[in-house]
């Protein structure tokens, strides 16, 4: 017995030594990435930067006016929105690769970003604005598209399967995905003018970005993550397969219905913000499950933390490494994030 | 060779087969060009061949009275200008100016999208896209000769005007001019092919003048303003660095681009601008209504000595980015603009 209490605290003991790296080096990339760019600013004047504006105090005159600039309206938003971004697109992959029992889900699979990416487009190439969003009208749309196409595909879903397969659901979203996919290539060949501007935005990007669209995708992401993971139990459950979850008293559809949807909610908001970033929703679920374990109470918060690390990692290289272009961030975190996971997944395949 | 999945002779049949059928088609390719084939439309892009350069230098110092016509296109294709021209095609504005300011106004039938507006030009000028023209049109037209810039290879097929030169029409290349000696070249290459060299020089020589007197003043400034200059607006910014005559021509008021380090048109991230903190803004953006106020209202970029200082401002569009005698309108406004205390104070429109 004691040997058992010994082996079970040693695993909690490395577990949380494991939690205190990952947010160590979650903030060391946090530093780095408002720290470097084409003015490396230190994380000293940072720290001082950010206590005299959370506090009112006023700047040391050391510290140049383009330099408080740069940190306080251009980078922190930018390295916080990622940050944010990253994290509900891999709290709601965690969430798809669970409901829908297959490790390829993704944040994308029913349908959110062709909804979204419609919705932008259509808000690009007829120049709509509405007055009190201002702004704002092109995340907006995009989030409502994005949402209503996950709406359409899961209510088809459920009315021609009785019990919401997954397979079904899987389905319902690719048929809906594509069907819209070819909407948009339709409006966007017969407005070629806004063409760059509609690829520009799908490939996905940070530039640009103010406090405002921080602020709400904050909110946004501030309600649903912590909603994801109070689903923890039942996600576990259902990972044991449907037939074990309804025996043991989940309510199996209900319990899909507010876990797609929010899911939906999550990516569609970082989508409608950022553009459609692929692959950060795919693997750090994978990554977050192999340092530790199944357990969602662990993993759906770790894997969001680690997402929102490798978008703020991701984004600092893809405005650095053509200094003054930028890269598009969609690109480079399938070109970091591909053999990286590539090599941590099959290491351990090799070893076992 | 049983085992095989395919086998060797299947892959000699399949193989004859697709050899006959590509001998067959060969035969439907057209008769050599008439006009003889130097034109390699990528090559020229890379090159920016100017060998027309040194031959009117050589005409210029033999024979003032009868010039003869170049017998190469600036791009370095062979060509055969007609004696007579009296119906021309122009399919950029910056040739259409050249041919305006050449008195020729009245010959051009054949236009393209840009050029719509410009003094000068007939109201019966067809109008066409510089990108995809409509080869057939334009032949119907019987221009005796086409004048088309580079950018047009770049569009959907490499050769657009091919059409025209298959049917014996004289297609004269100019690729997009970088320095304003080649610009100079090219409106001496269009005075000499519509046998209007002296005003073609005179044009010039007006030019050289302006320059001068602005030469002459930018020596006398010692301290260089930084300029950064837009020619996209948000969300993609785009400026440039060397190797463009806008750069040349910031240089020659007497200041420096903030970008000088780079080569050619690139797209800015808005750190990076902001960053550089130039001492004035400059934007040629025409495709919104307010780029200036566009710049200024820009998230993060108020703490910069150009916005609180409100140096930032708009230099006409087409003067600006034309490659021919009216950049030396954009020359004064970009001189006022950077330094009002040498050259006199900037006026939007003169």
């Amino acid at each position: 017995m004691q040997k058992q209490y010994i082996l079970i605290s040693m695993v909690v003991m490395r577990r949380k030594i494991k939690v205190l790296i990952s947010i160590s080096i979650c903030i060391i990339v946090l530093l780095a990435g408002i720290g470097i760019g084409s003015v490396p600013i230190s994380p000293a004047d940072i720290f001082i930067i950010l206590w005299s504006k959370l506090f009112g105090r006023a700047i040391p005159p050391k510290i140049s006016d383009i330099t408080v600039s740069l940190v306080w309206k251009l980078r922190l938003p930018r390295v916080l929105l990622a940050f944010i971004v990253g994290g509900a697109l891999s709290a709601s992959g965690t969430v798809m690769q669970s409901v829908l029992k297959n490790p390829l889900a993704s944040s994308y699979t029913l349908g959110v970003s062709s909804g979204a990416a419609l919705g932008a487009g259509i808000v690009i190439i007829f120049g709509i604005t509405i007055s009190i969003l201002g702004r704002l009208t092109l995340p907006i749309i995009g989030l409502t598209s994005g949402l209503l196409t996950v709406f359409l595909a899961v209510t088809f879903a459920s009315k021609i399967d009785k019990n919401m397969e997954n397979n079904t659901i899987i389905l319902a979203g690719m048929v809906f995905s594509l069907f819209i996919n070819s909407i948009l290539t339709i409006v966007s060949s017969m407005a070629k003018g806004h063409l760059e501007r509609i690829v520009f935005w799908q490939m996905g990007s940070f530039a640009s970005k103010d406090w405002i669209s921080v602020i709400i995708l904050a909110c946004i992401a501030g309600v649903g993550i912590p909603c994801v993971i109070r689903f923890s139990r039942e996600l576990d459950i259902m990972t044991f397969g449907e037939e074990q979850a309804q025996a043991i008293g989940v309510e199996l559809k209900k319990v899909k219905w507010y876990l797609l949807a929010l899911s939906a909610a999550l990516t569609g908001s970082a989508v409608a913000f950022s553009g459609i970033i692929g692959f950060v929703d795919l693997i750090t679920p994978h990554v977050a499950r192999k340092l530790f374990g199944s357990t969602h109470r662990y993993v759906v918060p770790l894997s969001a933390l680690f997402g929102g690390t490798f978008m703020v990692a991701a984004d600092l290289v893809a405005r650095t490494v053509i200094s003054p272009s930028e890269l598009p961030v969609g690109a480079v975190t399938a070109l970091i994030g591909a053999p990286f996971f590539g090599y941590i997944y099959f290491k351990r395949r090799k070893k076992g | 060779m049983k085992n095989r999945i395919i086998s060797i002779k299947a892959i000699i049949a399949v193989l004859l087969v697709n050899a006959m059928i590509i001998l067959s088609f060969s035969a439907c390719l057209g008769p050599a060009d008439k006009i003889s084939n130097g034109s390699q439309p990528n090559n020229g892009l890379e090159q920016n061949e100017k060998s027309s350069g040194a031959e009117t230098q050589k005409e210029t110092s033999s024979d003032t009275q009868a010039e003869e016509l170049p017998t190469k296109d600036p791009q370095g294709n062979d060509i055969e200008i007609p004696e007579k021209l009296n119906s021309i095609a122009a399919m950029a504005p910056a040739i259409v100016e050249i041919l305006v300011d050449l008195g020729l106004g009245d010959k051009i039938v054949a236009i393209e999208l840009a050029s719509v507006g410009i003094e000068g030009i007939r109201e019966d000028a067809m109008v066409f896209d510089m990108m995809a023209p409509d080869a057939e049109k334009l032949i119907s037209l019987k221009p005796d000769i086409l004048f088309a810039s580079t950018i047009s290879q770049l569009g959907g097929s490499e050769d657009p005007f091919k059409l025209l030169q298959d049917v014996g029409i004289c297609v004269a290349y100019i690729p997009t001019s970088d320095t304003i000696d080649d610009i100079k070249n090219d409106i001496m290459f269009i005075a000499k092919a519509t046998k209007t060299a002296d005003k073609g020089r005179m044009i010039i020589e007006k030019m050289e003048k302006e320059i001068e007197r602005i030469s002459n003043i930018a020596k006398t400034i010692t301290e260089k303003k930084k300029v950064y200059f837009e020619i996209a607006a948000a969300p993609t910014i785009y400026s440039f660095g060397k190797g463009v005559f806008l750069n040349e021509m910031i240089e020659l008021i007497g200041a420096e681009n903030v970008f000088a380090d780079q080569t050619s048109w690139m797209s800015v991230a808005p750190e990076v601008a902001v960053a550089k903190d130039p001492d004035v803004i400059l934007t040629n953006v025409n495709y919104i209504e307010d780029p200036v106020a566009e710049i200024k209202s820009r998230d993060g970029w108020q703490d910069m000595k150009a916005i609180k200082n409100d140096d930032v401002y708009y230099i006409d569009n087409m003067a600006s980015s034309l490659p021919n005698q009216n950049i030396i309108k954009a020359l004064w406004q970009i001189a006022k603009a950077v330094y009002p205390d040498k050259y006199g104070s900037y006026e939007k429109k003169d």
